[in-house]
């Protein structure tokens, strides 16, 4: 009995903690995207409650806000699932007379390609997937095509991701990283076929620690986690291939189930501030859309051709659109096919 | 029959409300049409069904049967013998049955995790044979079947010990008395008498190992390396990757349909043999 | 033979416990990669100071309790009441509803979840984590002590009836105690599963449900590290403890 009372009890408090006056705000973010004190700062601040939680893919985040029912105010997704979120009309307008921090980003997000007028959303970091390797490598990869060598055979891995994988094969052909045609996708599996020998594992950000240790030579990648790895192993290096690459940027965007839409620009123009965004930057090392908090952080970082890479190279880079429907099964076919292959 | 009817009542309010109700919703999802990014549209189709006879995932299928099916009977190869000592220690019996729970309180994905940290090529195993000079280059461990079996019967282990040694518990050990003053030596007392009297623990057993063995999806992706899909991967990813969710769902209703057959078969024939 | 059995013992637990024992070992390496450095307790230090993974850690001890003490109340009169009489409907429920993968178990509860509260206007949350581990914890209790129950004579419910008890009676104070130990161990299964899920977790949590799984994947999937291997350790010392003492306890 007494067990009873106690769960009963502690379900009270919960319920007792919970119930906090202050105005509140839910945020739901990537993992590992925010300072240690971004939250706590903030909620200081303004006198509000923040209630921030985590996901790990766009695909989580959006099967939960996908009914406009999920309790979420803001979230966080990739540049190109923003088209679907509008078509199923999940996100709200942004005002712009609250955001007057957005003269802050980089000239590069102001007019992005998927929200030329930042009608719907507010970029907030992004990245690049490229090749990390180890400088005892000679010559050093500098295209996609070089890792498709015989020499890595064992010590290669490739990113655990349809779009990063299959992507990295279509820009080999010198094909767009978007390819939707059917014969494109054919040629570009076959390439994949042709590599999966050599292919140590498909894995994502765990290759990482793999190339610290020197198990893993080359390793398809993103760029922020590659920069992770490089601060604390100044033998690897990281390319963005010639043949051109992808860029993935994560935005910001209120729901349309949001109630508290001033908090919510509130929330999103104290992002904007360049100390804030900086002391983000500097905690999870990745890079931001924020050109006034670029020109904030220590010169290391600032002038890391990883994470910021000079204007030739940024040149090279593509934004994946979204895919249309039939693309994507065939996709996934294909990626189903070369992984049991 | 008042009392049972009492009784049955919670468990009878949860398989409408948190079994029948979602399991429909799954059943619905596998007729209907995907939508563009996730979720499910009308109209009602077929579909999803004709593209599972696809040889491609048939042969996802049959690879994955015969994964669950090796680590199934390797677990039971690794498991008979210790639940025979726990069962016949005579002190400490709970001490040893909570040591075989104990790794269990941690996370899967750490348990996993930490095999990767024994087997990869820096790891504690090839460093070990290597300063002992057994070997000079790094075996390649990770990411193969081996590696895949490996993670999955060291997850699964207690599933069947637990049982295993609950039926042993319960033998009258005069029994195996007996059969030494008739003159069994030790190893035919153990196939002769012990093994076929805990039949339904390696039953039991076999059925708590096989079937998460048969969904695993996070063991072949980490230990794997992703270079082979087994069903549970290939469910994972149409939930998630691929936003393919009628065809998940389709996928899920094969997959069941298979284990129900299965287990039932196995339940069926086992109480025949009991009755 | 007995020799030859305690020492494969020996080399069974080993197996167990070896990886992750070397995982703790890790954990008190300065390095946030598995390169010996020196010796550190800065990723100790690092679980204390984080308010997530306290928070966290809080959430998961109570959905863990909770959903344990419901799932084996009505496991437990569940077994009960099949083992007077069969249900073929339920007992096929139980059985499927333990083969379904649990993607698909997290899908499905999620769309229930939405599909009901639409128009009630609530939200994910902590209880929606607690209802998804009731839902899926109660077969492993019937199953469990289902098997308990076969060993048990129905001679004994019988026995107690002769005496004057009535049937609510004879389960109380007769049936009750002598299922205990199948109880307990149901509870500890359950409590184990729940404790450990994430996929389930992560589909149904909403706001304010975060639970020590879901924290740890997120860190584990940006790659290894060291918090994480403190925070098992921790975990694994935790609960040896509570065995240890546990232990004393019934041997005193």
């Amino acid at each position: 009995m007494n067990r009873r009372y106690f769960l009963l009890g502690s379900l009270a408090t919960l319920a007792a903690c919970s119930r906090d006056p202050r105005p509140r705000l839910n945020v739901y973010n990537w993992s590992a995207y925010v300072a240690p004190d971004t939250i706590s700062n903030f909620e200081a601040e303004f006198g509000v409650n923040v209630r921030y939680a985590t996901y790990e893919s766009n695909e989580e985040m959006l099967a939960k806000v996908v009914t406009g029912n999920s309790g979420w105010d803001i979230v966080f997704p990739t540049h190109n699932r923003l088209q679907p979120m509008r078509e199923y009309d999940l996100v709200q307008p942004l005002h712009h007379e609250w955001l007057p921090n957005l003269q802050n980003l980089d000239a590069r997000f102001g007019s992005p390609v998927w929200d030329k007028h930042l009608e719907w959303n507010v970029p907030y970091m992004w990245s690049g997937t490229g090749i990390a390797y180890n400088r005892s490598l000679q010559p050093a990869p500098t295209r996609w095509a070089d890792l498709w060598d015989s020499r890595l055979k064992g010590r290669l891995t490739m990113c655990d991701d349809p779009e990063d994988m299959l992507g990295a094969c279509l820009k080999k052909l010198h094909l767009s990283f978007s390819a939707t045609d059917h014969g494109e996708l054919l040629r570009a599996e076959k390439e994949a076929l042709a590599q999966k020998p050599l292919v140590r594992a498909y894995l994502n950000a765990e290759a990482r620690d793999q190339l610290v240790a020197g198990d893993v030579l080359a390793a398809q990648m993103w760029s922020t986690t590659t920069q992770q790895a490089i601060d604390v192993t100044p033998s690897l290096a990281f390319a963005y291939p010639e043949e051109g690459f992808p860029f993935y940027c994560d935005c910001a965007v209120i729901l349309r189930e949001s109630e508290r839409t001033e908090l919510a620009h509130k929330f999103l123009n104290y992002l904007l501030r360049p100390e804030v965004s900086a002391a983000v930057v500097e905690y999870t090392k990745t890079a931001t859309a924020n050109g006034a908090a670029v020109a904030l952080l220590p010169e290391a970082t600032r002038n890391s051709a990883t994470l910021y890479p000079p204007p030739e190279i940024f040149e090279r880079g593509e934004w994946p659109r979204t895919l249309p429907r039939d693309a994507q099964r065939l996709r996934d076919r294909i990626w189903t096919e070369i992984k049991s292959a | 029959m008042k009392l049972r009817f009492w009784f049955l009542l919670p468990s009878r309010i949860w398989m409408v409300a948190l079994f029948a109700a979602p399991f429909a919703i799954v059943l619905a999802y596998s007729f209907l049409t995907r939508g563009t990014y996730g979720g499910v549209e009308k109209p009602w189709t077929i579909e999803a069904y004709q593209r599972l006879a696809d040889p491609l995932y048939l042969t996802i299928l049959l690879r994955s049967f015969l994964m669950a099916l090796a680590a199934t009977v390797l677990c039971l190869v690794f498991a008979f013998p210790a639940a025979l000592f726990i069962s016949r220690a005579t002190r400490h019996k709970n001490l040893y049955l909570q040591l075989v729970m104990l790794p269990f309180w941690t996370s899967f994905l750490v348990r996993t995790y930490a095999w990767l940290f024994l087997l990869r090529d820096t790891g504690l195993i090839n460093m070990t044979l290597q300063s002992l000079g057994i070997i000079h280059a790094p075996l390649q461990l990770l990411y193969n079947d081996g590696a895949v079996l490996l993670g999955l019967v060291y997850g699964y282990l207690p599933f069947m010990v637990l049982p295993i040694y609950a039926t042993l518990e319960r033998m009258d050990p005069s029994l195996i008395e007996a059969a030494a003053d008739l003159g069994a030596r030790p190893i035919a007392t153990l196939f002769r008498v012990i093994v076929p009297l805990s039949r339904p623990g390696i039953v039991a057993g076999s059925v708590l190992v096989f079937i998460p063995c048969l969904g695993a999806y996070l063991t072949p992706d980490l230990l794997g390396g992703g270079r082979t899909v087994l069903v549970g991967n290939l469910v994972q990813n149409q939930f998630t990757n691929a936003r393919d969710w009628p065809f998940g769902s389709a996928v899920s209703m094969l997959l069941m349909a298979l284990v129900t057959l299965l287990v039932w078969g196995l339940l069926r024939r086992e109480s025949e043999q009991l009755g | 033979m007995k020799r030859w059995l305690a020492v494969y013992a020996v080399a069974f637990f080993a197996f167990l416990h070896l990886p992750l024992l070397t995982l703790s070992v890790f954990s008190f390496n300065s390095s946030r990669f598995t390169t010996w450095e020196h010796f550190s307790l800065d990723w100790y230090r690092a679980i204390f100071r984080d308010p997530q993974l306290i928070e966290a850690t809080w959430n998961s001890v109570i959905v863990a309790l909770v959903s344990t003490a419901i799932s084996t109340v009505i496991g437990t009169l569940c077994a009960y009441g099949l083992w007077k009489r069969g249900s073929k409907l339920l007992t096929g429920s139980l059985y499927l509803s333990l083969v379904t993968p649990e993607i698909v178990t997290g899908v499905s509860l999620l769309a229930l979840f939405q599909w009901s509260f639409r128009s009630m206007h609530w939200h994910l949350g902590l209880y929606t984590v607690v209802l998804a581990h009731v839902a899926f914890s109660i077969s492993y209790v019937v199953i469990v002590i289902s098997a308990r129950l076969r060993t048990v004579s129905p001679s004994l419910e019988e026995a107690a009836m002769d005496l004057g008890a009535n049937e609510w009676e004879a389960f109380f104070y007769v049936m009750l105690p002598a299922l205990g130990p199948g109880i307990i161990a149901a509870a500890l299964l359950v409590l184990t599963v729940s404790f450990d899920d994430f996929v389930i977790t992560s589909m149904v949590a909403g706001v304010d449900s975060e639970t020590l799984p879901m924290v740890i994947y997120a860190m584990a999937r940006r790659g290894a590290s060291p918090v994480i291997n403190a925070i098992s350790a921790l975990v694994t010392v935790f609960f040896g403890i509570l065995i240890l003492i546990s232990q004393q306890v019934r041997e005193a």
